[in-house]
């Protein structure tokens, strides 16, 4: 196992480097919200350093259920993401210049870790607001949980969650280092 | 097999029983299926679906309204009225600020001719002009927003019905008067009439940037009445014509006394040389004006014999002819400005009339063109081959016909007594074709009867087939005069205003709301949002404002829900003060509350599902 990786191997993880620390600049998630009056929906777009859409209008509708307003500054993920993320393929670069296999291991544990706190973490926030309406709303509505994926329907309108370009880049970074990590083992 | 036949043979009669019985044979090559097909085909040509939008913008003056009217085509649906010389408490036109200072004391107007903005001759969407034959005044309309912007106080003038128009370029919007009176408005007795009258033209500029009118200066002309006007094209953009009735300089009894001479004149005049002149300090300084006098400051302006009292003149698209109509006389006399040209080179003239050179007739004249039993003729447009179209008042239809040979091609009644019509950029140097829609004097029973007051009447006439045809029909509030029809493409209107952060006394968070006092003056830096307004955040109770009788009351309220079509009105219960404020827009209303009690404050337009409990109030203290 700690034998050197082969040159396509060293490749594979350079270019799952690549696509990871490209997907900063991507939307990775968002949420689309259409109602009878917004046929053309409006959009909450997240990326790793930032918030993009109709937060302002989304925010302003959102008080008549009593939610809290929430703004770029309510996560402090945004931050700090971009620097985890642009760290992570760093590592890989280096896994790939050092061209240890058992490294390679390591990374794709790191990674999914990092993966399955990054949707725990949307899943936490969705939870927050969704359920800390305050009781002096106009509009009393049932505490809810959007999902991370998916159609929700609420009140006139109806939400749709999904991962866009950014995630699927990283996917692809993650597959590329499973695919990676698979071809040194059957050596 | 026997049971197979009987059941086939049974189903077929059956069949045969049903088709007999029941099947409509009635409409079988009657004439009013092919009537319903036509009708059928008028409607889906006029028919705009959920989700598609009209081709084209009407602009339709709205006259003694002192309103501008947008419709779409051809659906001929309005959808908007833009205030312009009238109060709208709707938009809360004249009620803020802005509009109140641009409305002055004037509480009404007469919108006549509207003309957008060019580039070369084409409409480029940018803004529209419109004048005030009521109070004599011009404004321009931004295209963006579709709001007046600016309003100017015509001075010397009564009357710009012969405006507006604008050069190629929009270097100028000119407005001759209808109404001659003395220099300044002064007192003049009407037997001086020829003496101390005059029909005093004016040029007006529009800055772009200031988004404000100003005159460069006006021409004193003879004391008559200036009837109607186009700018030059492409060849003869440097020159306008301007039509003339009352050369006669009667001072009562027009209809009789100002339609006796043979001949009036058509204003044929070079607006470069007039600035020119203007550059060169050849005018006299009166009433704050340069005044240009024709008698005394000599160039540049002619006048070309024409059938008697004339209506409309109409440059043609490729700029070398003018058409006047000749309303009393039943023809259409078509100018060669070459040939024009040529005279004034020659200095061909026929003595003068006031200091101005008179052009020969017959030296400018191509030819009269008289289409049969054709009675009242007012007004041309032109489609994109430059086939002529003429308003036939008396006749009550349009004709159609070639200004290279005076053929009648096609005529199309219409009801009744169109007086302008508009077609498709038809008075541009290059108009569409497609459509042309009569503006209709008179609409008697075209509608369900809404007493003696009737609408007036819009007649959308298709123009792409061998025949013209009437496809539509819409009534219309009193009263279009000219309007014009631009591709719907050519415009850009904003959805929402932009947040300018910067923006003098504007506010976009809640938190810096706030209430000042100077002295007796009282500041409100507010929000309005769905559903409530904030004037103060950090007050006990931030919707209400508390002043003192007698003190002044600035309410600047700014519109944070930046999402279209979210607007909210702001309305002071019994206090007479209603505004608007769109989304991103910051509006002022300004005051004195001279009435001491509680006045309950609310948003006008509808805007939301509390829309009810966006309220507040205003609470003025007694004197002590």
């Amino acid at each position: 196992m700690s034998r050197k990786m082969s040159v396509s191997s060293v490749i594979l993880s350079c270019i799952s480097a690549v696509l990871l620390g490209v997907s900063i600049f991507f939307p990775w998630w968002g949420m689309k919200f259409i109602a009878p009056q917004y046929p053309e929906g409006l959009d909450i777009i997240v990326y790793p350093y930032k918030m993009d859409g109709r937060i302002d209008i989304i925010n302003g509708l959102n008080h008549y259920i009593g939610m809290q307003e929430f703004s770029e500054q309510t996560f402090p993920e945004l931050s700090y993401l971009p620097y985890l993320v642009g760290g992570m393929a760093l590592l890989i670069l280096i896994v790939a210049l050092v061209k240890r296999t058992r490294l390679l291991l390591l990374l794709v544990a790191l990674f999914s870790v990092g993966g399955v706190l990054g949707l725990y973490d949307i899943n936490r926030w969705l939870t927050t607001f969704g359920t800390n309406l305050d009781p002096k709303a106009p509009i009393q509505i049932d505490p809810f949980v959007p999902p991370i994926l998916g159609e929700n329907t609420l009140a006139n309108f109806v939400t749709h969650s999904y991962f866009a370009t950014g995630a699927f880049l990283m996917g692809a970074s993650f597959l590329l280092l499973v695919m990676t990590l698979w071809r040194e083992r059957k050596k | 097999m026997k049971k197979l036949v009987s059941a086939v043979s049974g189903v077929l009669a059956g069949f045969l029983a049903a088709t007999v019985f029941f099947a409509d044979f009635t409409n079988i090559g009657s004439q009013s299926s092919a009537e319903d097909s036509t009708n059928k085909s008028n409607a889906e040509k006029v028919y705009v679906p959920f989700g598609k939008l009209d081709e084209y913008y009407l602009f339709a003056s709205g006259g003694h309204s002192g309103q501008m009217f947008i419709y779409g085509v051809p659906s001929m649906r309005h959808i908007r009225t833009v205030p312009v010389f009238s109060p709208d408490s709707a938009t809360g036109y004249g009620f803020d600020k802005h509009s109140k200072e641009l409305m002055g004391d004037y509480t009404w107007g007469d919108l006549h001719h509207p003309a957008f903005s060019e580039t070369n001759g084409d409409y480029d969407g940018k803004w529209l002009f419109a004048t005030d034959v009521g109070n004599s005044r011009a404004a321009v309309m931004d295209l963006k927003t579709f709001t007046t912007k600016d309003i100017i106080n015509v001075p010397n003038t009564s009357g710009p019905h012969c405006a507006a128009f604008v050069t190629e370029n929009t270097e100028y919007m000119f407005l001759p008067t209808r109404f001659a009176v003395p220099i300044g408005r002064e007192y003049a007795s009407l037997d001086d009439y020829s003496q101390k009258y005059r029909g005093v033209m004016s040029a007006v500029t529009f800055d772009e940037k200031t988004e404000k009118l100003n005159i460069a200066y006006q021409v004193a002309l003879p004391p008559w009445s200036y009837d109607l006007s186009d700018a030059g094209k492409k060849m003869s953009k440097d020159w306008a014509v301007m039509t003339t009735y009352n050369t006669e300089e009667a001072t009562t009894n027009l209809e009789i006394n100002a339609s006796q001479a043979d001949r009036d004149y058509i204003i044929l005049f070079n607006w470069k040389e007039l600035e020119k002149m203007v550059a060169d300090g050849k005018y006299e300084n009166i009433t704050g004006q340069k005044m240009i006098f024709p008698e005394k400051q000599k160039g540049g302006i002619y006048l070309v014999p024409v059938a008697k009292s004339p209506h409309g003149v109409d440059v043609t698209p490729d700029g070398t002819r003018f058409i006047a109509s000749g309303k009393l006389a039943p023809s259409m006399t078509v100018f060669s400005f070459e040939k024009a040209f040529e005279a004034i080179k020659n200095k061909d003239f026929a003595g003068d009339r006031n200091g101005i050179p008179i052009l020969k007739y017959e030296s400018v004249m191509e030819r009269e063109v008289n289409p049969e039993n054709a009675l009242g003729p007012l007004h041309t447009q032109f489609d994109d081959k430059g086939m002529a179209y003429t308003t036939m008042f008396i006749s009550s239809e349009i004709v159609k016909w070639d200004p290279n040979t005076g053929e009648t091609l096609d005529r199309v009644p219409v009801q009744y007594s169109p007086g302008h019509s508009v077609a498709a950029e038809g008075d541009t140097v290059s108009p569409d074709g497609k459509y042309i829609i009569a503006l209709n004097k008179i609409a008697k029973d075209s509608y369900l009867s809404v007493g003696p007051s009737h609408p007036e009447s819009m007649q959308l006439i298709d123009l792409s087939g061998d025949k013209m045809e009437v496809i539509q029909s819409a009534p219309v509030n009193p009263e279009p005069h000219y309007a014009q029809m631009i591709k719907a493409d050519k415009l850009n209107p904003l959805k929402i205003y932009p947040k300018e952060e910067n923006r003098p006394d504007s506010v976009w968070k809640q938190e810096d709301t706030r209430i000042e006092r100077k002295g007796n003056e009282v500041h409100v830096y507010g929000v309005a949002l769905r559903s409530k307004f904030i004037f103060d955040a950090k007050a006990e109770r931030p919707d209400v404002i508390e002043v003192n009788e007698g003190d002044k009351v600035f309410i600047h309220l700014t519109n944070i829900d930046l999402d279209q079509d979210i607007t909210h009105g702001f309305a002071i219960n019994s206090y007479n003060l209603n505004m608007e404020v769109q989304p991103g827009q910051t509006n002022t209303l300004e005051f004195v509350a001279d009435k001491a009690g509680t006045y309950p404050l609310y948003c006008t337009n509808f805007c939301s599902a509390l829309h009810q409990e966006m309220t507040g109030y205003f609470l003025v203290k007694p004197k002590k």
